[in-house]
């Protein structure tokens, strides 16, 4: 200003924590009477002219000239307002800068003398480009403040005139902090002042900066989940607009529909329902979703009350069964049973039955042939190396991937709740740490029991009483005694010759014949053919490998034909050799002579009988019993009670008592690598070792089998059937059998039981003297003679 | 005591420093009619300026009510300097301007002699 100096003696209003800078508008509070009174004091003046200085130390109540910063603003009141708490509001406006001379407070309020203190009037391209920077950065810095600033301050920004005035602007806008203003108020030229300003906002916008980064950082994290969250309401929004059903909804809409349709019973359809309301509150990409989903899928496919309808018709039932299987009279007849009870209380309770036999005898078919004669579906599971409870029944539907047990499942497959459920291979059941898989069949084999079966996955309760189960076996040692309890135990002994040849002729030989594309006519086996196959070919208590020897006869039959042969061939025995090759079991099994101390055994065996040689030797200076041939505890204790028996009575068998001390002896039983066990064969080491003391040979035509006692009784043993039969196989025609075993009998086919002469032994005696013809004399002698008491 | 209201746009609200008065313009016969709502203005504080088509008034507003004894209850009128620039229509450079005091608003009367520049 080139005029004369101007002082102005106006009120002057103390700011706390302000600064009021010129050419700008600011709202004030004047609520201290001292600044209540400099404001009307400058009321009273025409032109409403007041000094406004700042405070060097906020905290200060009725400040001095010292306590103000000298540099000021002389400001023009613009508007005033009382409060309510006779605060007074203000809006004031900066008209320029002023330095403080002097502050009279004779007044209740400061009275001011101050000079205008204007800039130097500096311009020129340092300020011009510092403005240029200034309003650039200011714009960045708005945008990160505020993304959505009006238009109006951005243009404003840009279009100021004076560039001061944008300083001032700007630290008006980003609220610098009172110390920082004051600062810039004092700034000596435009262009520090600028410099000043563009370091501050320089700060701000850094700061700035890493608050958007930090807020950025934490929605990006939220955004993923809630991104997914948005495009799916976006789709049921667009699906709800097209008139279509959301997708997890027409899910949930539809699995309502079949559960109202499916006639679940009550408590089931209850549970079913609370699971259905939790999945339609869930959304489809949370994983219980499709855990709940598949449950219900489920529980709608098992058939809780549907069941076929059987056929009552026994005629039909026993023709069935007798179309699929030859023989197997108990079987058939235990099925019959059954249907004969069903036909008169509809609600029985289906047997548990089980089938025992060797391989290939048709355990598994009979079960097929047995749903299709009670007009049932049919379901099959092997148990056989199982060994985890939970495949049974089930994992909790808490595990990832869980399914239902293997029975509920095989009820879903059915679809119905009364099938035929064949478990095979029960006695092959594997247990480890997991658990008994056979503990969990006690609970499903029990007729008791099952008819609430809780499957884990379900955990609701399954009707399997209606099911009627039937196992196989091989063997029964291995069941466990409770589930064996369970269950109706049908033997299924090997088959005769004869019964081996009639099958043949009915189902194998029509069946190999289909599959080379034979006709009947075409490939003759004749009778003595296919009975030399079954001796000489195959030796087994099934049939598996007779059906393999004569489809391999039928091949070679349909080679022939193949190669251009023509008419009918009949296959002879000669054919046969030339076909097969030499027989690999030799007939001749049974051995011809048998030195003393051999007998001639039967055992039982997994895949039917089988005959076997029990051999003993004396040991001219050895001492004791050695046993050897992979002997079981219960067969070496048995030889024991033999030579004990015979001991004691070795004078009723002319047998020198001296033997038993000075000689040892050595009993083996071949084949020396299949173990071995049993009392059965108690008859035949005493008669091998009554052979051996006395010298005298046995019959090598006679086969034995039952267990002895120390006094000498004979004791029944079990699978008499296949014996016999590995006994017939084998040539042997007379059979020494345990007396008590003579009901056994009735089992064997007819042309065996003709065929074969039994004797029936009450005691050792009985045997020997079957055995041992040259025994028997000297036995009868010496009964004529006195007793005389070996000394 | 005196704080500051943390809501900065409000020094938007009004264009800083001189406040502005609100004006009319009207079209005459022969020239332009600017009309300033500028009551209790004396025509003495007042200067017109016009430098081709800017016309520009400025000056200061008083309160001359002032009586002994009162104090301000509120004010909302603006004091002080004021300052209003208006870009006009035409070319006033050569017309004949009157400046008039009626009822509360100043009226400034541009008369230009012959043609119109519109």
């Amino acid at each position: 200003m080139s005029e004369q100096p101007v002082v102005y003696t106006l009120p002057v209003l103390p700011l706390k924590s302000a600064v009021l800078f010129p050419y700008l508008m600011m709202p004030l509070s004047a609520g201290r009477p001292a600044s209540i009174a400099a404001v009307e004091a400058a009321l009273a003046t025409e032109s409403k002219e007041i000094l406004v200085f700042t405070q060097r130390d906020p905290d200060v109540d009725s400040p001095a000239k010292d306590d103000l910063y000298s540099i000021g603003t002389k400001a023009v009141i613009r508007k005033m307002n009382r409060s309510g708490e006779g605060h007074l509001e203000l809006m004031v406006l900066g008209m320029e800068r002023v330095t403080l001379l002097k502050v009279d407070s004779s007044e209740p309020f400061l009275k001011g003398r101050a000079i205008p203190l204007p800039l130097p009037d500096d311009k020129g391209p340092e300020i011009e480009a510092l403005q240029g920077a200034l309003a650039e950065l200011a714009g960045e810095a708005l945008t990160l403040a505020q993304p959505n600033t009006p238009q109006e301050l951005r243009g404003l920004l840009a279009s100021n005139d004076d560039p001061l005035r944008l300083a001032f602007v700007l630290a008006a806008m980003f609220s610098l902090d009172a110390d920082k203003s004051q600062s810039l108020l004092e700034a000596p030229t435009r262009a520090e002042a600028l410099r000043m300003m563009h370091r501050y906002l320089m700060h701000e916008v850094q700061v700035l900066e890493l608050r958007n980064k930090i807020t950025n950082e934490a929605r990006t994290e939220m955004s993923k989940e809630q991104k997914d969250y948005l495009l799916r309401q976006q789709m049921r929004a667009i699906q709800q607009e097209l008139g279509e059903k959301g997708g997890e909804q027409a899910e949930a809409q539809q699995l309502r529909e079949r559960l109202e349709k499916a006639g679940l019973p009550e408590d089931i359809l209850k549970e079913a329902k609370r699971e259905l309301d939790r999945l339609e509150k869930l959304p489809p990409g949370a994983p219980d979703y499709n855990v709940i989903r598949t449950y219900l899928d489920y529980v709608l496919e098992l058939p809780w009350t549907k069941s076929t309808e059987d056929s009552l018709d026994i005629a039909r039932a026993r023709q069935v069964l007798d179309e699929d299987h030859f023989g197997l009279k108990d079987v058939k007849e235990r099925i019959l049973e059954h249907l004969g009870v069903l036909k008169l209380n509809p609600n029985a309770k289906a047997p548990i039955l089980c089938f025992v036999g060797p391989p290939g005898v048709g355990k598994t078919s009979l079960g097929q042939s047995i749903a299709r004669a009670l007009n049932r579906k049919f379901e099959r599971m092997s148990l056989g190396g199982l060994h985890d409870e939970a495949e049974l029944r089930g994992h909790r539907r808490t595990y990832i991937g869980a399914l239902p047990g293997r029975v509920i499942q095989a009820m879903r497959r059915a679809g119905a709740n009364n099938p035929v459920l064949m478990l095979d291979e029960v006695d092959k059941l594997g247990h480890d740490f997991r658990g008994d898989p056979a503990h969990a069949l006690l609970e499903i084999l029990d007729p008791e029991q099952n008819k609430t079966f809780r499957d884990n996955y379900l955990d609701l309760p399954f009707d399997l009483s209606k099911v009627l189960f039937v196992t196989t076996a091989n063997a029964l040692d291995t069941i466990p005694r409770p589930l064996l309890d369970r269950m109706e135990i049908l033997r299924l002994a090997g088959y005769s010759e004869e019964e081996k040849l009639e099958i043949a002729k009915r189902y194998l030989i029509p069946k190999q014949l289909k599959e080379t594309g034979l006709t009947a006519e075409q490939c003759v086996l004749p009778d003595d053919t296919v009975r030399k196959i079954i001796s000489g070919y195959t030796r087994e208590a099934g049939l598996r490998r007779l059906e393999r020897a004569i489809g391999s006869v039928t091949r070679k039959v349909a080679l022939k034909f193949a190669e251009g042969a023509t008419g009918p061939f009949n296959v002879g025995l000669e054919d046969l050799l030339e076909m097969m090759g030499p027989e690999p079991f030799n007939q001749e099994e049974a051995r011809r002579d048998l030195p003393p101390g051999v007998a001639t055994g039967l055992a039982w065996t997994e895949s039917g009988g089988d005959v076997l040689y029990i051999e003993g030797t004396l040991l001219p200076d050895g001492k004791g019993m050695t046993l050897t041939g992979q002997l079981g505890e219960v067969m070496q204790e048995s030889a024991k009670a033999a030579q004990s028996y015979i001991w004691s009575h070795a004078g009723d068998f002319d047998i020198d008592p001296a033997l038993f001390k000075t000689s040892g002896v050595h009993v083996h039983v071949p084949a020396g690598a299949i173990p071995k066990d049993g009392p059965s064969a108690g008859v035949t080491m005493a008669t091998a070792l009554t052979s051996l003391y006395s010298k005298l040979p046995a019959r090598s035509d006679v086969a034995m089998t039952g267990e002895i006692t120390l006094t000498g009784l004979v004791l029944p043993i079990g699978g008499i059937k296949e014996k016999v039969l590995a006994a017939r196989r084998a040539g042997i025609h007379t059979i020494i059998l345990p007396k008590a075993n003579q009901k056994d009998l009735r089992d064997l086919p007819e042309e065996v039981r003709k065929e074969t002469e039994f004797i029936f032994a009450s005691r050792v005696e009985d045997v020997l003297r079957t055995a041992i013809p040259q025994l028997a004399e000297r036995m009868d002698a010496s009964k004529t003679r006195p007793i005389i008491q070996a000394a | 005591m005196s704080t500051r209201s943390k809501s900065w746009p409000t020094f938007l609200a009004e264009r800083p420093a001189p406040w502005q008065p609100p004006a009319d313009i009207y079209q005459t016969k022969d020239g332009w009619l600017v009309k300033f709502d500028l009551a209790g203005v004396q025509i003495g504080d007042v200067m017109v300026t016009i430098r081709g088509r800017r016309l520009v008034i400025s000056g200061v507003r008083r309160d001359s009510f002032l009586e002994e004894g009162a104090s301000h209850y509120s004010m909302e009128i603006s004091y002080n300097r004021f300052e209003r620039s208006l870009e006009m229509p035409a070319n006033l450079e050569n017309a004949r301007v009157t400046i008039v005091a009626c009822e509360g608003l100043l009226l400034v009367r541009t008369i230009t002699e012959g043609k119109q520049n519109v």
